[in-house]
């Protein structure tokens, strides 16, 4: 018999790859979160795992029936991890069950957090906001820039995590979490994001002064003078005030709302405010 | 609106909605036919007014962008506000401040939606838990599959009724809708965007001072009138040279 380890085939991790990328949430709940979708994957691979062995196949699929709860993309590495671990076990390797579950457990957590700041957090808003400045008329590039990006980027990139997940196993993880890959990519996405925030927030708000002075025959067009002081500085003065209530004061998004709601009530009776 | 058009929306904003598998889970569906505004192209693709829907997507998208949903916890759902408030928006020849004002109380009705889905799917766990006893894998592994259906029913069907029944009273909603109203909804809906650039600003600015860089953008557009394309290289350009600078002092 040969000594080598028979490596898991790259058929097998293609399709629990597909498995898990499809079904993560599918039948999501509040008892086991993915844990369902571990269980689908692992489930459609048995026979590559255990051929034949009903028993520790069931076994190994009553293991993966808890919680399990993680970001489904960046996080695609830890449902990798199980599977390498698995295969390893399955071969006989020295790898204890409670192991493979105490790893899952304890990663899920991390990746969870790191894929929520990262992809619905920095990714997605920052592809977004770009994409917003290119479609200020409606024009299509807009969406097709970000659906282009966004899948160009991330389909190769989960299917690298998940199977360098398969064939480092518990060490994958490490890659990630230490070496503060995270922390350079969030410093440069921070700036960028800013930058495009900015830019966007000039494009798309309006706060547009109705106010003129009239004495006689002099008029005074307060909305003209402020222009030409810089153009939009209403809108840099609102976003101000914004920052202050919503960042600094940590204001609701509801509260938030509401004051707008009263500013423009108040303006547009004021005529302060205009369309 | 059409029967033909209503079930369309229903169908693509079910595809689109965060517990949906059919794009590759969320990463074609929630976190790219889900956004607003790839949302709104679509949907304007369907009611024929292609640049309207874009229009609307990216007022909605604005709202929202700095909305996180992390796992279970829903604060907004993003859904029902799309594939809603865009259509109805749209047939009732309405502008986009109604688009949002109709979003907001939408995605709430969406977070009722992803609770109520939590909880019945309890019954496909358990399901699964059974199947796995008696030694049916493959009838375990067909779970995700078959519980996609509290999804569809909890999407498809409030989007097609409510758009098929809603576009005639909407649009009358609207026809009586005196000027005032709709002069404040527009005021209102100018200032909305920087809810949701504010709410991503949280996690971007580290110390007041990291404004700076929010007012640069701010001024390269209204000042200076450049394209996002010339402004995400400018940008760039500074991120490399404020890494280059972190890399030299560590």
């Amino acid at each position: 018999m040969s000594e080598e380890k028979r490596v898991l085939d790259k058929k097998t991790v293609r399709k629990a790859y597909l498995d898990w990328m499809f079904w993560n949430l599918s039948v999501q709940n509040f008892e086991r979160m993915e844990g369902p979708a571990i269980v689908k994957m692992l489930a459609d691979v048995r026979e590559e795992l255990y051929p034949g062995d009903k028993e520790a196949q069931k076994e190994m699929l009553e293991r993966h029936a808890i919680f399990f709860n993680t970001e489904p993309f960046l996080g695609s590495i830890v449902p990798g991890i199980v599977l390498g671990m698995e295969h390893e076990m399955a071969q006989g390797g020295d790898v204890q069950p409670e192991f493979i579950n105490s790893i899952k457990t304890a990663l899920m957590g991390p990746f969870a957090g790191i894929g929520d700041s990262l992809l619905p957090g920095t990714l997605c808003p920052i592809l977004l906001s770009i994409a917003l400045g290119l479609c200020k008329n409606g024009e299509i590039i807009g969406p097709l820039f970000y659906i282009i990006v966004f899948l160009a980027a991330m389909i190769p990139l989960t299917w690298f995590l998940f199977s360098y997940g398969v064939k480092a196993g518990a060490n994958a993880a490490e890659m990630v979490l230490a070496g503060g890959l995270k922390d350079k990519v969030t410093k440069a996405a921070e700036t960028v994001g800013l930058i495009v925030v900015g830019a966007v927030t000039a494009s798309y708000t309006h706060v547009n002064i109705g106010l003129v002075y009239t004495s006689g025959e002099l008029s005074i067009d307060i909305a003209a003078i402020l222009n030409s002081l810089l153009p939009g500085l209403s809108v840099l003065i609102m976003s101000m005030i914004s920052y202050v209530l919503m960042v600094k004061k940590k204001w609701t998004v509801n509260k938030m709302m509401l004051f707008f709601l009263i500013v423009a009530v108040v303006g547009y009776f004021t005529t302060i405010l205009t369309v | 609106m059409s029967i033909f058009q209503a079930l369309l929306l229903a169908l693509f904003g079910w595809m689109s909605s965060i517990y949906s598998p059919v794009l590759m889970g969320g990463l074609g569906g929630w976190y790219t036919l889900g956004r607003p505004l790839v949302s709104g192209m679509v949907i304007g693709i369907i009611l024929g007014d292609v640049q309207t829907g874009i229009i609307m997507g990216a007022a909605i998208q604005m709202l929202y962008i700095g909305l996180v949903t992390p796992g279970g916890a829903m604060p907004a759902d993003v859904n029902f506000a799309s594939w809603i408030g865009i259509p109805l928006a749209m047939v009732s020849g309405a502008g986009t401040e109604f688009a949002l004002a109709l979003a907001v109380p939408l995605s709430t009705l969406g977070v009722f939606a992803v609770y109520g889905l939590c909880a019945i799917n309890l019954f496909f766990v358990h399901k699964q838990d059974a199947y796995v006893e008696k030694g049916e894998f493959d009838k375990a592994a067909r779970i995700p599959i078959v519980g996609q259906i509290t999804n569809i029913v909890l999407r498809f069907f409030p989007i097609l009724i409510i758009n098929y029944f809603g576009a005639d009273l909407v649009t009358k909603l609207v026809e009586i809708m005196p000027v005032w109203l709709t002069d404040i909804l527009q005021i209102f809906a100018n200032m909305l965007p920087l809810v949701g650039f504010m709410l991503l600003m949280r996690t971007l600015v580290k110390k007041d001072l990291d404004l700076i860089y929010f007012v640069l953008g701010f001024v390269l557009v209204s000042v200076a009138n450049l394209g996002m394309i010339p402004i995400v290289i400018v940008a760039l350009v500074i991120a490399y040279l404020k890494y280059q600078t972190t890399e030299k002092e560590a």
